[in-house]
């Protein structure tokens, strides 16, 4: 009966298509108010001028070389992540799933791949810079090297590929696993060999995957704001940080506006072919399901010590960098004075006291009602028929879609006037939170719901439950994955997301990222040490709270893999 | 116990709107009266709309015309949770972050029962299935046919007036299949309950019911107990759908007194039958494939085996016998009966072995 609707509508008494009616207004308000309105407030102020439409300011944008520099440069930068850390993920794939190592190894390196995509954004630029910067521990101590040049594109694609490559492991790994080992299999009865088998069998199996993985780091990389904040340097701009620069170095909001658009096409071509590459792939198979196939022995040793060699290496590295981090936490001054001191962290908690209880606060009220938004949505996307469904599907996820920049711009444009003068209030950055990082949730819930059959909501009424009790009883357990997924991406961005709500923060309310970048340029490295490994303390600490309780309280069948990711 | 409920559909009729199909009728305007305590099969292909009937019994769908009624109540648009009926699903519909005990309780609890009554209907559901003692297990820790017996035992939990299963073996291996109907045939018996069941499985539908419909292209072709659709079937479709059926085309020569000649491409057979033939009229007839019997003499029908399956306990054949081709089983074949492509033989034919369709 797939593809056919019921004309005789499953009855549904009144309270609860007015109670959806009204659910459903409030939702599009909300939309409408922090999605669609700033965007258009963006569009406005970058292609309205003296009362009419003009495209003048696009163009003398395009002819500007230096802005034309950045565009190439975020492009080449883009591109260079996307692949490098693309078959970084793919070797930790291929070493997790395929290098049958014992269960305890897979689980520490699969935890450890885990760290980077829960750090404040710039906690591996700066550990770079803490190694290999003028007075760098590798640099300057080891080498002896005085004057080290770091900042350029080296560095940049360095640090990007090592905190976006888990992006990469976490999408090709599940995709691995659900190729059953039969195919392989078949290759070797063939007589094929090894490197045969996974060349012609796993490789073309996997292409999707890896295209989806190659996109959604090119994203990120396209998108990202803080590590060329701090290691690209003067001399390798990228239209990120062009347009931050424009709008609060020479409050040029306009030029801000269009440079951030700039990003806006590439961006928005990465999305397109995203959602082309992955759609109609079943989101079932990524459940985890296919991961308790048999013992697999598709590697020759020489590939698995290869792999393993490569990802030991690479994990040694992240651990070394967040070691020299807590390092440069607890000394007087990293470089020069080793002595042990917890001065930075008595900063930290009283200078630095504002920035953390804001910090806390936007992410706490944030978290609840972006798990409470995502599920919402996702079930009235998910489950549910009315006249716009697609589109709000759509509009829901654009702040997600979009580059950092380019909605804190908007933000920026929309509500500094009224009608929503929010510019300056936690609301502002709450808004931007929840709207922006709530699209997790809303796609976990669609995705449990497709793995929940319409006949268990039948079940539940054939014994005599009301549509409430069911929704209740049966419904909110099953998507309960999700609201956890929910909460804990909104928390774990809120505390270290900076991109967007950099244009946000005030004197009243303010953010730990912004204060661990105000730390960088003022080189008080130490502070910004401390701030980073507080706040990848809470995170770890949350995250784990949450993962805890979501093993309790919900089905094992319908578990997602794990939350934060 | 309560009485067991009868069950009335008048004139229904379920229309769906396709993507790209338009409006589709899944059942037309159809009739059915469902006695108190039977046990009564929709059989028929996929497509043909039992399920859609039998979901509109439970009230998951509305007709877009016409009546049910239970016990003489118009219940057509009573919600699916007031209208006291058991459903069993074809994937089970198990809730799956509930223990056993608690998807038996589901109902009890809906029904705000005290917790020694749900502890009572619990363990009385689970061993009525034979499941005592697994309450506490979660469903993803069962078998198929642990989930089935779940599934079983939730719905009779409630008491229900009306039991309805829909294809509820379909997921189960042949062995279990035929375990399981057995038992809810038992049940069925123990319980009293009126029960509507849903299958595409034509030997199932014969096991387990008191009658059987058989649905067409959303509409009932016969309706009645195994044995008369077996042997008095109506129309060519109820004969090709239950059991195996050679359709025959032929001429009434002669009748009298319930008995019919016909000429069969030139072959001269005489049939048992109720009806008034014409003479001179082309009827059709079906003719068993267990009732026709082989032997190696020369007889009055000679023919050729042209194929030959052996399948131990009988052996099916493929005859020519001039322009006719005829399916024939033999039972229990002994070496010396069995025949082997190629040989001639012998057609037998009783005259109660074949059926005429008017």
């Amino acid at each position: 009966m797939t593809g056919v609707n019921v004309s005789a509508q499953p009855m549904a008494p009144h309270p609860r298509s007015f109670a959806r009616a009204a659910g459903l207004f409030a939702i599009w308000l909300l939309l409408v108010a922090f999605i669609v309105y700033p965007l258009v407030m963006l569009l406005l102020r970058a292609f309205l001028a003296d009362g009419g439409f003009t495209l003048d300011a696009l163009f003398a944008a395009l002819k500007s070389t230096s802005n034309l520099r950045a565009l190439r440069n975020s492009l080449l930068l883009a591109f260079l992540v996307g692949a490098a850390g693309t078959l970084v993920g793919l070797a930790f794939a291929l070493a997790l799933d395929r290098a049958n190592l014992g269960p305890r190894t897979a689980r520490l390196i699969d935890g450890l791949t885990f760290l980077p995509l829960i750090s404040p954004p710039f906690t591996t630029s700066i550990a770079f810079v803490f190694s290999f910067g003028p007075r760098g521990l590798i640099t300057y101590d080891l080498l002896g090297i005085k004057n080290s040049q770091m900042y350029g594109l080296t560095s940049t694609f360095a640090a990007e590929t090592l905190t976006y490559f888990p992006i990469a492991y976490l999408a090709l790994r599940p995709m691995l696993a659900s190729i059953s080992s039969n195919f392989e299999e078949a290759s070797f009865s063939l007589g094929g060999s090894r490197w045969h088998a996974f060349r012609t069998v796993t490789i073309p199996l996997i292409i999707p995957a890896l295209a989806n993985a190659f996109l959604l780091l090119f994203g990120c990389s396209l998108a990202d704001f803080a590590t060329p904040l701090i290691l690209a340097g003067s001399d390798f701009s990228v239209l990120p940080t062009e347009a931050y620069l424009q709008i609060t170095g020479m409050f040029d909001l306009r030029s801000g506006a269009i440079l951030s658009l700039l990003l806006l096409v590439p961006a928005g071509l990465v999305f397109y072919a995203q959602e082309r590459v992955v759609a109609g792939r079943s989101y079932v198979t990524v459940t985890g399901k296919a991961s308790a196939s048999a013992r697999r022995d598709s590697l020759s040793t020489g590939a698995k010590v290869a792999l393993l060699t490569f990802c030991v290496l690479t994990v040694a590295l992240i651990l070394y960098f967040y070691a020299l981090l807590f390092w440069a936490s607890i000394v007087q001054a990293f470089g020069a004075n080793q002595t042990l001191t917890l001065d930075h962290y008595r900063v930290i908690f009283t200078e630095g006291l504002p920035a953390i209880k804001d910090t806390l606060i936007v992410a706490i009220i944030g978290m609840p009602l972006g798990g409470l938004y995502g599920i919402i949505v996702g079930y009235l996307i998910g489950r549910t028929k009315f006249v716009g469904r697609r589109a709000m599907e759509v509009v829901s996820m654009l702040n997600y879609a979009l580059p950092g920049t380019i909605v804190g711009i908007a933000y920026l444009l929309a509500f500094n006037d009224k009608p929503l003068a929010l510019t300056g209030t936690a609301t502002i950055l709450i808004a931007c939170y929840v709207f922006r990082y709530s699209p997790t949730g809303i796609r976990t819930t669609i995705a449990l719901l497709q793995q929940i059959d319409k006949s268990m909501e039948e079940a539940s009424a054939s014994l005599g439950a009301s549509n409430l009790v069911t929704f209740r009883r049966v419904m909110l357990p099953l998507i309960l994955p999700a609201f956890f997924a929910g909460l804990g991406v909104v928390f774990i961005r809120s505390m270290t997301a900076i991109s967007a709500t950099i244009f946000l923060v005030s004197i009243d309310w303010t953010l730990i990222t912004v204060k661990i970048l105000e730390n960088m340029t003022e080189v008080a490295l130490g502070p910004a040490a401390a701030f980073s490994v507080f706040v990848i303390a809470v995170v770890v600490a949350v995250t784990g709270l949450l993962n805890v309780a979501l093993r309790r309280m919900t089905a094992p069948s319908l578990r997602i893999s794990r939350i934060g990711t | 116990m309560a009485k067991s409920l009868e069950i009335r559909l008048r004139g229904i009729s379920a229309t769906f709107q396709h993507e790209s199909r338009g409006d589709i009728t899944a059942v037309k305007d159809l009739d059915l009266i469902i006695q108190p305590g039977e046990f009564l099969t929709l059989l028929g292909a996929s497509g043909c709309g039992k399920t859609t009937t039998l979901r509109m019994i439970a009230g998951f769908q509305q007709p877009s015309a016409g009546e049910i009624l239970f016990d003489g109540a118009n219940v057509t648009n009573v919600p699916a949770n007031r209208r006291d009926i058991g459903f069993v699903f074809q994937n089970y519909a198990l809730f799956p972050h509930l223990s056993v005990f608690e998807n038996v309780a589901y109902g009890l609890r809906i029904k705000r029962q005290n917790a020694a009554k749900i502890d009572a209907g619990v363990e009385q559901g689970l061993r009525q299935v034979g499941l005592q003692g697994l309450g506490g297990r979660m469903i993803s820790e069962l078998s198929g046919g642990q989930q089935q017996r779940v599934a079983l035992a939730r719905a009779i939990a409630i008491k229900p007036r009306v039991l309805l299963f829909d294809e509820p073996l379909s997921n189960l291996d042949a062995k279990l299949r035929v375990e399981m109907r057995s038992e809810i045939s038992r049940l069925q018996e123990e319980l009293a309950i009126t029960t509507v069941y849903v299958t595409h499985d034509q030997e199932e539908a014969m096991a387990i019911s008191d009658r059987i419909a058989i649905m067409n292209e959303g509409r009932i072709v016969q309706i009645g107990k195994a044995e008369e659709l077996y042997r008095k079937p109506v129309s060519r479709f109820v004969a090709g759908f239950l059991g195996n059926a050679n359709l025959v085309r032929g001429t009434a020569l002669a009748a009298d007194g319930g008995r019919v000649t016909l000429d069969i491409v030139g072959h001269r057979w005489t049939v048992a039958t109720d009806a008034t033939v014409t003479i001179g009229s082309v009827v059709d007839a079906v003719v068993r494939p267990e009732a026709i019997s082989l032997s190696r003499s020369d007889g009055a029908l000679p023919g050729i085996v042209e194929g030959r399956v052996f399948l131990g306990e009988k052996a099916e054949y493929r005859i020519r016998t001039g322009d006719l081709e005829l399916l024939v089983v033999q039972w229990n074949p002994t070496a010396g009966e069995l025949l082997a492509a190629g040989d001639t033989c012998s057609v037998n034919l009783p005259a109660a072995g074949v059926q005429l369709l008017v």
